[in-house]
C-alpha cells in the first residue's frame, strides 16, 4: 500500500499535497514551483507534455493543446448547463476541437486522436502522482479529489474515472469548500455553519456548509464564473494604458511586447500593494516612436487600486447575499469563514469579507493552497494516517522545577511537541539535606513565584552527605493525552517519588496567552531578578567552598592567608544580605582570587626539593621575592603570578 | 444540494469474549506497530529530504534574486537598442561596462543565457508568444532572454517560433488569459 495524497484538480491549475510527519505539505512539481497548469498538448513531434511545458507551446499549437477540460468533465451535448456554460458555448471558445461522442458524450480531439475529459485528466492526474512519488521517494496508490460544490453525479463520477486511469485509487472525491474547511480543522467542531469564500485567479464561488457529527453538508452555493484576480489585473494594466496615453500620445494596449510587460508588472505591483501602500512601476523603454525611447515610470497607491476595483470586490457580495439566502440562514448564523484563491490576501477583500459576515476570517494556511492541503488531510484520516489518538499536541507552557533561590528551572520548554520525556540530575543545596522537595512549575517566568504550581512532593531518605554530592535525577514525562507525570529517583538510595498531573493542558488559549504576555512584559525586570540570584548562588557556593576548604587544608595554609580568606568570606556574607548585585559580584570575584592563592599554597608546600639539589649552605636565604629555581619550589614568600 | 458520504453507524455489540478481547487487542497491536512504523518512516524520509533540499538551497538560494533582477538585465539591453547618436561614445561605452559588470557577477553566481534565436522550439526552455515568419518549429525571433541557473530553467525565453509559411497573421486567441 503506497501513500495517500490530497488533489486539487483545477480549471486552470492543479495542485497535489500529503500528510507528511503529521503536517500536510504541497508538493512541487519537477519543473519547480508548486502549481501545475492544467494543460496538455500533443507536440508536432508527437510527444506528449503536460503542465508548464504544455502551456509554453499552446499558442503555437493550439489545435493539439488542451485546456480547462475540467469544464467539460461529465458534460454532454444539448444537456441543460447549471452554473457552466452549456457544452456548445463552452466548445466554440476552445482553440481545440470538441467533438461528439456516443450517448452525446463530450469528446476532444488531440494529436489527431479522440479522448474522453476524465482521459485527459488522468493524464494531468499522472503527472501529479508521477512528481509526487519522485519527492516522497515511494509510491503513491490512493488519492482524495476535490471537486466544485455544484458539481452533479455524473462530473463526480467523471473526476474519480480521471484518477482511476490514472492508476489512483480514489479514496472519496470531496466539496473544495470543504476541503479548505478541513484545512483548518473545522471538522472538529460540532453544529456550526460554515461560509467559503473562494476568489482565485478567473471565477468566483461562495459556499455555504454545515458541519455536524464529523460530516460536511453543502447548504448552499453561488458564484460568478467570471470573476477573478485577472480582472484585477485587467484593471491596472488600463489604468496605466490610459495615464500613459495621456502623457505620451502612444496607446500600449497596440503593442504586444509592451503590453507582455504591463500585465507582468500589474500583477506584481498587485501583489505588493498587499503589503505596502504603495508601488513604483518601473518600465523603461516601454516603447518608442520618431522622437525617441518612452519610459513608464507610475506609483500605484493602494487607495487609487482599491478604487480602481473596487466594484470588482463588491460584486462578490451578491452571490454571498444568494448563498446566505439559499441556506436559510442571516450572516449572523455563520460561525465560520474560511478563504481560497491568492487574490484573498488584498486587504480590501478581506476588509469586505469582515465586514460582510461579521466575523474575523479564518487565517494561516496559504489560500493558493488550502484546498490541496484539505484534501491531503481527508486522505491521511481516510487512510487512518491522522488517528484522533496520533494527533500531536505540543505542550503550551514551558514545565520545570523549582530550584535554589526560588528560581524555576524549565525541562521542557513550551511548544514542545507530545509525547516526550525530560531528565535532569539535581542535587542538594545544603550540606546532610535529607530529602528534596519537587515543586512542579507551569510557566514562562524565571522565578518559581510567578508560574503556576502545578503540584509538589517529596524525595526523602537522602543519605547525608556534602550539599551537592547526591545525584537526584528528576524527569518529566507528558503522555500523548497531555497528561504530564514527575518522577524524581536518588541514584545513590535508588528511592523513587513521583506525581501525575492532569490540570497541565487544562488551561485555554486566552489562559496561555496572558501568561505568555507577562512573561514578555516583565521580561527586564525577570532577567534582573534572575541575574540577583545567580550572583547569590555563586557567590553562596564559593563561600561555601572556601569556608570547606579552609577546614580541609588547615595545616597547608598560612595563617595569614587562612585570615585574609575568612575576611573575604565574611564579606561575602555580608554582601549577600543585601541585594546590591554588583556588590555581591565583586565580594566573590575578591574571595576567588584569594583562594586562588590557596591552591598555590598547597601544591607548593606538597612538593620537595628533587635529591641532589641541596639547599644554599650556611645563612644564605633565597633572595626575597620568591625567585623560583629550576625545580620550581619556592620557600617562604611567594607572589601572586 | 449534494450531502457528503456518510460514515456507517455501527450498532452496539453484546459483551465481548476473551477470545474476541484477545483479537481485538491483537488487531490494535498491530495497528499501533505499523503506525509507529510509519511514523518512523516518515522521520527518515523527512530527515533525507531536509538535507537534501539544505544542499540544495544553498546552491539556488539566490534564485529568487537574480530572478528578480533579470529584468534589469532587459532593460539594459533595451536601453542600448535603442541609442541615439547623440549619445557621447565615451559615456555609452562607460554604462555597458556597468553592465558588463553586472553580467560577470550573475554569471558568477551561476546564470547563464539559454540560446534560442535559430533552435528549434523547445517548451522546456522556451515560451511560444507568437509565429513568426520562418522554417516551422524554429525560433524566429527572441522577445525576452531567457536564463538559465546552473542547471535550472530560471525564466524561459520569450520566443516567436516559425510557422513554415511566409506571411502569417498575428490573431491568435490569446491563451494566456484563461477566462474559460
Amino acid at each position: 500500500m503506497g501513500r495517500a495524497v490530497g488533489i486539487d484538480l483545477g480549471t486552470t491549475f492543479s495542485e497535489v499535497a500529503v500528510v507528511q510527519g503529521g503536517e500536510p505539505v504541497v508538493i512541487p512539481a519537477a519543473e519547480g514551483g508548486n502549481i501545475v497548469p492544467s494543460y496538455v498538448a500533443i507536440s508536432k513531434n508527437g510527444e506528449r507534455l503536460v503542465g508548464q511545458l504544455a502551456r509554453r507551446q499552446a499558442i503555437v499549437n493550439p489545435e493539439n493543446t488542451v485546456y480547462s477540460i475540467k469544464r467539460f468533465m461529465g458534460r454532454k451535448w444539448g444537456e441543460p448547463a447549471g452554473r457552466e456554460l452549456p457544452v456548445e458555448e463552452d466548445a466554440r471558445r476552445k482553440t481545440y476541437k470538441v467533438t461528439r461522442g456516443p450517448n452525446n458524450e463530450v469528446r476532444v480531439l488531440m494529436g489527431g486522436k479522440e479522448y474522453s475529459p476524465p482521459e485527459i485528466s488522468a493524464m494531468i492526474l499522472q503527472k501529479l502522482k508521477t512528481d509526487a512519488e519522485a519527492y516522497l521517494g515511494e509510491k503513491v496508490t490512493d488519492a482524495v479529489i476535490t471537486v466544485p460544490a455544484y458539481f452533479n453525479d455524473a462530473q463526480r463520477q467523471a473526476t474519480k474515472d480521471a484518477g482511476t486511469i490514472a492508476g489512483l485509487n480514489v479514496l472519496r472525491i470531496i466539496n473544495e469548500p470543504t476541503a479548505a474547511a478541513l484545512a483548518y480543522g473545522l471538522d472538529k467542531k460540532t453544529e456550526e455553519t460554515i461560509a467559503v469564500y473562494d476568489l482565485g485567479g478567473g471565477t468566483f464561488d461562495i459556499s455555504v456548509l454545515e458541519i455536524g457529527g464529523g460530516t460536511f453538508q453543502v447548504k448552499s452555493t453561488a458564484g460568478d464564473t467570471h470573476l477573478g484576480g485577472d480582472d484585477f489585473d485587467q484593471r491596472i494594466i488600463d489604468w496605466l494604458s490610459d495615464e500613459f496615453k495621456r502623457d505620451q500620445g502612444i496607446d500600449l494596449r497596440q503593442d504586444r511586447m509592451a503590453l507582455q510587460r504591463l500585465k507582468e508588472a500589474a500583477e506584481k505591483a498587485k501583489i505588493e500593494l498587499s503589503s505596502v501602500q504603495q508601488s513604483d512601476i518601473n518600465l523603461p523603454f516601454i516603447t518608442a516612436d520618431a522622437s525617441g525611447p518612452k519610459h513608464l515610470n507610475i506609483t500605484l497607491t493602494r487607495s487609487k487600486l482599491e478604487q480602481l476595483v473596487m466594484d470588482l470586490v463588491e460584486k462578490t457580495l451578491g452571490p454571498c447575499k444568494q448563498a446566505v439566502t439559499d441556506a436559510g440562514i442571516t450572516t449572523a448564523q455563520i460561525d465560520e469563514v474560511v478563504l481560497v484563491g491568492g487574490q484573498t490576501r488584498m486587504p480590501l477583500v478581506l476588509a469586505k469579507v469582515k465586514q460582510f459576515f461579521g466575523k474575523e476570517p479564518n487565517k494561516g494556511v496559504n489560500p493558493d493552497e488550502v484546498v490541496s492541503v484539505g484534501a491531503a488531510i481527508q486522505a491521511g484520516v481516510l487512510r487512518g494516517e491522522v488517528k484522533e489518538v496520533l494527533l500531536l499536541d505540543v505542550t503550551p507552557l514551558t514545565l520545570g522545577i523549582e530550584t535554589m533561590g526560588a528560581v524555576m528551572t524549565p525541562l521542557i520548554t513550551r511548544n514542545t511537541t507530545i509525547p516526550t520525556s525530560k531528565s535532569q540530575i539535581f542535587s542538594t543545596a545544603t550540606d546532610s539535606q535529607p530529602s528534596v522537595e519537587i515543586h512542579v512549575l507551569q510557566g514562562e517566568r524565571p522565578m518559581a513565584g510567578d508560574n503556576r504550581t502545578l503540584g509538589r512532593f517529596m524525595l526523602d531518605g537522602i543519605l547525608p552527605a556534602p550539599r551537592g554530592l547526591p545525584q537526584i535525577e528528576v524527569t518529566f514525562d507528558i503522555d500523548a493525552n497531555g497528561i504530564l507525570s514527575v518522577k524524581a529517583h536518588d541514584k545513590g538510595t535508588g528511592k523513587e517519588q513521583k506525581i501525575t498531573i492532569t490540570a497541565s493542558s487544562g488551561l485555554n488559549k486566552d489562559e496561555v496567552e496572558k501568561m505568555r504576555r507577562e512573561a514578555e512584559m516583565h521580561a527586564a525586570e525577570d532577567n534582573k531578578r534572575k541575574e540577583e540570584v545567580e550572583a547569590k548562588n555563586i557567590a553562596d557556593n564559593m563561600a561555601y567552598q572556601a569556608e570547606k576548604t579552609l577546614r580541609d587544608y588547615k595545616d597547608k595554609i598560612p595563617d595569614a592567608l587562612n585570615k585574609e580568606i575568612e575576611g573575604k568570606v565574611a564579606a561575602v556574607r555580608e554582601a549577600l544580605k543585601g541585594s546590591d548585585v554588583a556588590a555581591i559580584q565583586r565580594a566573590t570575584q575578591d574571595l576567588n582570587q584569594a583562594m586562588q592563592k590557596v591552591g598555590q599554597s598547597v601544591y607548593q608546600q606538597g612538593q620537595q626539593p628533587p635529591p641532589g639539589q641541596q639547599p644554599p649552605p650556611g645563612g644564605q636565604q633565597p633572595p626575597p621575592g620568591g625567585k623560583k629555581d629550576d625545580d620550581g619550589t619556592v620557600e617562604g614568600e611567594f607572589h601572586e603570578v | 444540494m449534494i450531502p457528503e458520504e456518510r460514515e456507517e453507524q455501527t450498532r452496539e455489540s453484546p459483551e465481548p469474549t476473551p477470545e474476541q478481547e484477545l483479537e481485538e487487542a491483537k488487531q490494535k497491536a498491530d495497528t499501533y506497530l505499523d503506525s509507529w512504523k510509519r511514523a518512523q518512516a516518515d522521520f527518515v524520509n523527512y530527515k533525507h529530504r531536509a538535507e537534501q533540499e539544505k544542499l540544495e538551497m544553498g546552491k539556488y538560494a539566490s534564485g529568487q534574486l537574480i530572478l528578480s533582477l533579470l529584468p534589469v538585465l532587459d532593460d539594459f539591453e533595451r536601453a542600448f537598442a535603442s541609442l541615439a547618436p547623440e549619445v557621447k561614445p565615451e559615456w555609452v561605452a562607460g554604462v555597458k561596462l556597468v553592465e558588463s559588470k553586472l553580467r560577470s557577477i550573475l554569471e558568477s553566481q551561476g546564470l547563464s543565457a539559454i540560446e534560442a534565436l535559430g533552435k528549434d522550439f523547445d517548451p522546456a526552455l522556451h515560451e511560444a508568444v507568437m509565429h513568426g515568419t520562418g522554417p516551422e518549429g524554429v525560433v524566429v525571433n527572441e522577445l525576452r532572454r531567457g536564463y538559465k541557473l546552473y542547471d535550472r530553467v530560471l525564466r524561459p525565453s520569450q520566443v516567436a517560433v516559425g510557422s513554415g509559411e511566409p506571411q502569417e497573421p498575428e490573431k491568435k486567441p490569446d491563451t494566456r488569459r484563461h477566462k474559460n
